[in-house]
């Protein structure tokens, strides 16, 4: 099964994935008209600024055990066992707020919402694009994502990959971190305006 | 480490205006760069290309993702188109800035500009001769009226080149004739800039950045230095006269007007109107002591080289000299001011004018300048700021003011010199000054407040270079005391002696932004009288908290020029290794200068220190290793 795995060294911040996000959890799927909707669609991964300003894309980790679920106490969050996507149910949730404190990550937010009943605040979290992936598709924020910060893949692929990459690093002759020249130059002039 | 805490400014009066802006609920530039972190990565490496609507596009910096737009245009090529639309538009904003002052020229020639005056009939007879307009037997205002026409002609007409090219160094004109990089017309350089970078003309990366170099000369060397001359001609050619500057020179007893933007044709009316006897009547009357004026940005700095008026701050402190609560009117014209400051006004009894066609802001009054009404607006402005003045509430001024010595053009450094710039010559023969830096440009939330200038200034003065500085960087080293006779004792030994025995600062205050061409003038006459290039000379730029397209462009003009230049923030250009290159390696063998980028101001000073030490050693002077 096709997981997303993400490469937090490889954001550069642009935030593209967000609005990907927000507008694939929006009644009509286009960036232009999602804007317009009431109530607006609000994205599930977000972009945090580390030490430097680099990026950092925050995602659900769509644990297991998750303490979300364990938290909940109206029984809206749940384990899609086919999916291993973490889950809540808008109808029943109560908006109390118990899951949001025992998350480890800080990746649920609260608001009104297009797919839940009108006019009702609730926890709102990644469900790994259930419905895209159902039709053929691959997550808002991987398909969106130009630097590789997210891949949509078998877990065990990934973990071959960096396998590989980490003995690769560890080889005698190898001086290649994988971060081109280019993403290190800019980085390291990031830092060196705050690196006081 | 960074630490997240860390103060955003060195500055005393930024420091405690911070605090008074937060308690105010007064949102700043800083609140907006927090949270606008973190920044597009693809934008920042100048990989994303909006120029047509195929795209937008990016390309993948890591190689994996697309690399090229929908046109095709790779990396290099749509770094350079990047850089070099940053170019035209900096070369467009001063150009156009000059060509409000030649219609004023030209307005005072017809008699239809009342208030302004021709200041300085020999420079405007110079001018002339340079622009080959016949002098002998002519009224005044004729020569002007021809002199306007002529400048005119350098923005459009097609022509060889533009007139005052001809103020470089010939060694200098040879360089840019065998590049193909002599600028044929104002308007002409940034049209064919934004024509060659529409999707399908040049494609070239290096070409590109070649018509960029001459883009940027026709600003340095046309628009910028006629803004610079045809200024000093109608409002005076600055000389050195005593002021004040931070946030303290604002009065609790007196009605405070602050000019902000650039222009002088503005700011030079709102401070005759300040000196009129009806309205200080009118001000007593209010119940304040006087009318105090002041400036932020360039336009203030024009203000304080011919009237010695104070500057309240720089750049970054826009915002917060509005917080203090004692502004009673801001007038701004245009350039650098940024559209949060009517809403930071609101909070205030502050009423804020805008005064150019070009340039409207949210929250703003606009009253709309041009040379045939100025003068009368000016009076009916400042009379609105005067009745103001009662509506005053609590009142915040956190620091005293820091006494400072502005106004050298390269007229008085001459003639500071007893007419040649021999002495100065012999200095640096000698050994006792070692080269000169220009330091210049803007402030930019991403390094902290006036620490890049300031930390610059002191290190490059401690090994006896001499600094010459304009725009944001000028009232930050104002601010530092660095611009009073008694700062040579922060100088090297070979500094303090000269600097003491002419009676000046070891910096000196060349002028506002449009005002880096004096700092082209002032290299050519070296240049000139040494028989080199100018990138034959142990001199150097720098830009160390640059924000501004405009800044990009100065940086330009100075390398095209010869003028080694350094940046504090890093350039939109990391995304493409061709395009670093060539600016910080590559156009050594092409201008004879390069760029160099360092965030880091003490490092930054090694650098510029070794630079100067190693052009000293080519001209066979005596050379200190580092």
């Amino acid at each position: 099964m096709k997981e997303v795995v993400v490469h937090p060294e490889r954001c550069v911040g642009c935030m593209q994935c967000m609005l990907a996000c927000a507008t694939a959890h929006s009644r009509t799927l286009k960036l232009q008209t999602a804007v317009l909707e009431t109530p607006q669609p609000k994205p599930r991964v977000h972009v945090g600024a580390g030490i430097f300003n680099e990026g950092f894309p925050n995602r659900c980790r769509h644990c297991d055990p998750a303490p979300c679920l364990s938290a909940c106490l109206a029984g809206a969050i749940f384990l899609d066992h086919d999916t291993k996507t973490v889950m809540i149910n808008p109808d029943r949730c109560i908006n109390c707020a118990s899951c949001a404190m025992a998350c480890p990550y800080g990746v649920i937010r609260f608001h009104e919402d297009p797919f839940a009943p009108p006019g009702k605040t609730v926890a709102v979290k990644c469900d790994n694009c259930d419905a895209r992936v159902a039709a053929g598709g691959i997550p808002a924020c991987t398909e969106t994502c130009k630097t590789g910060a997210f891949t949509f893949e078998e877990i065990s692929n990934a973990m071959k990959r960096k396998t590989r990459e980490v003995a690769c690093a560890m080889s005698a002759e190898s001086r290649t971190s994988g971060i081109p020249p280019e993403i290190s130059l800019v980085r390291s002039m990031k830092q060196a305006c705050l690196n006081r | 480490m960074y630490k997240i805490n860390s103060p955003l400014t060195i500055t005393e009066d930024g420091i405690q205006l911070l605090k008074k802006a937060e308690k105010d609920n007064v949102e700043t530039v800083w609140d907006r760069h927090k949270a606008q972190q973190p920044q597009c990565g693809f934008c920042d490496m100048g990989l994303s290309c909006r120029i047509c609507i195929m795209g937008p596009c990016r390309v993948d910096p890591f190689g994996e993702g697309p690399q090229a737009g929908v046109c095709g245009a790779d990396a290099d090529i749509i770094v350079a188109r990047n850089l070099c639309r940053m170019i035209a538009a900096g070369a467009a904003s001063h150009s156009d800035h000059g060509r409000d002052l030649v219609e004023v020229l030209a307005s005072v020639a017809t008699n239809s500009a009342p208030g302004y005056t021709i200041r300085e009939e020999g420079k405007l007879k110079l001018l002339a001769q340079e622009y080959g307009v016949e002098t002998e037997g002519k009224e005044i205002l004729a020569i002007a009226g021809e002199l306007a026409q002529a400048m005119m002609e350098d923005y459009g007409m097609r022509k060889k080149q533009i007139t005052l090219v001809k103020r470089a160094p010939e060694k200098r004109r040879k360089v840019w004739e065998t590049v193909g990089i002599t600028p044929r017309g104002i308007d002409r350089e940034t049209s064919e800039m934004m024509h060659r970078t529409h999707m399908g003309v040049d494609n070239n990366w290096q070409s590109l950045l070649v018509q960029g170099l001459r883009n940027a000369l026709s600003d340095g060397w046309g628009g910028s230095m006629i803004a610079t001359e045809v200024s000093d001609i109608l409002f005076g050619i600055p000389t050195p006269r005593p002021t004040m500057v931070n946030a303290g020179v604002l009065k609790d007893d007196h009605v405070n007007i602050v000019v902000h933007g650039h222009n002088p044709v503005v700011s030079e009316m709102i401070s005759l109107a300040c000196i009129s006897p009806l309205l200080l009547e009118l001000a007593k009357r209010k119940g304040a002591k006087g009318i105090n004026l002041a400036g932020v940005c360039c336009t203030g700095n024009e203000l304080l080289m011919r009237r010695g008026i104070a500057m309240a701050g720089n750049h970054l402190m826009t915002e917060l000299i509005l917080s203090t609560g004692a502004v009673d009117m801001m007038i701004v014209d245009y350039q650098c001011i940024m559209p949060s400051i009517g809403k930071v006004a609101a909070c205030y009894h502050t009423k804020i004018i805008s005064t150019s066609d070009k340039a409207k802001f949210p929250g703003m009054e606009h009253h709309e300048f041009h040379p045939e009404n100025a003068q009368k607006k000016a009076m009916s402005i400042v009379e609105m700021a005067i009745n103001n003045f009662p509506n005053r509430k609590e009142v915040f001024i956190p620091v005293k003011p820091q006494a400072a010595v502005g106004g050298f053009s390269v007229e008085t450094i001459v003639k500071a010199l007893g007419g040649t710039a021999d002495p100065l010559i012999d200095a640096i023969k000698a050994g006792k000054i070692r080269g000169a830096v220009g330091i210049v440009g803007c402030n930019n939330p991403k390094i902290m407040h006036d620490y890049g200038h300031v930390t610059l200034t002191r290190r490059l003065i401690e090994n006896d270079i001499l600094v010459v500085d304009t725009g944001c960087v000028s009232v930050a080293n104002a601010k530092a005391g660095f611009k009073v006779p008694s700062a040579i004792e922060m100088a090297g030994p070979g500094l303090k002696e000269i600097c003491g025995s002419l009676g000046i600062p070891p910096v000196l205050h060349l002028g506002s932004c449009v005002d880096n061409v004096r700092i082209l003038v002032l290299v050519s006459a070296l240049a000139n009288a040494l028989g080199v290039d100018i990138s034959d000379l142990p001199v150097a730029g720098s830009a160390p908290e640059w924000y501004s397209e405009k800044a990009v462009t100065i940086g330009v003009y100075c390398v095209a020029s010869g003028i080694t230049t350094h940046l504090g923030p890093m350039p939109p250009i990391a995304g493409s290794m061709n395009v670093v290159k060539l600016l910080t390696q590559g156009l050594e063998d092409v201008v004879g200068a390069t760029f160099a980028v360092e965030p880091d101001p003490e490092k930054a000073a090694l650098f510029l220190i070794r630079h100067i030490e190693k052009k000293r050693a080519g001209l066979g002077l005596d050379s200190r290793s580092l």
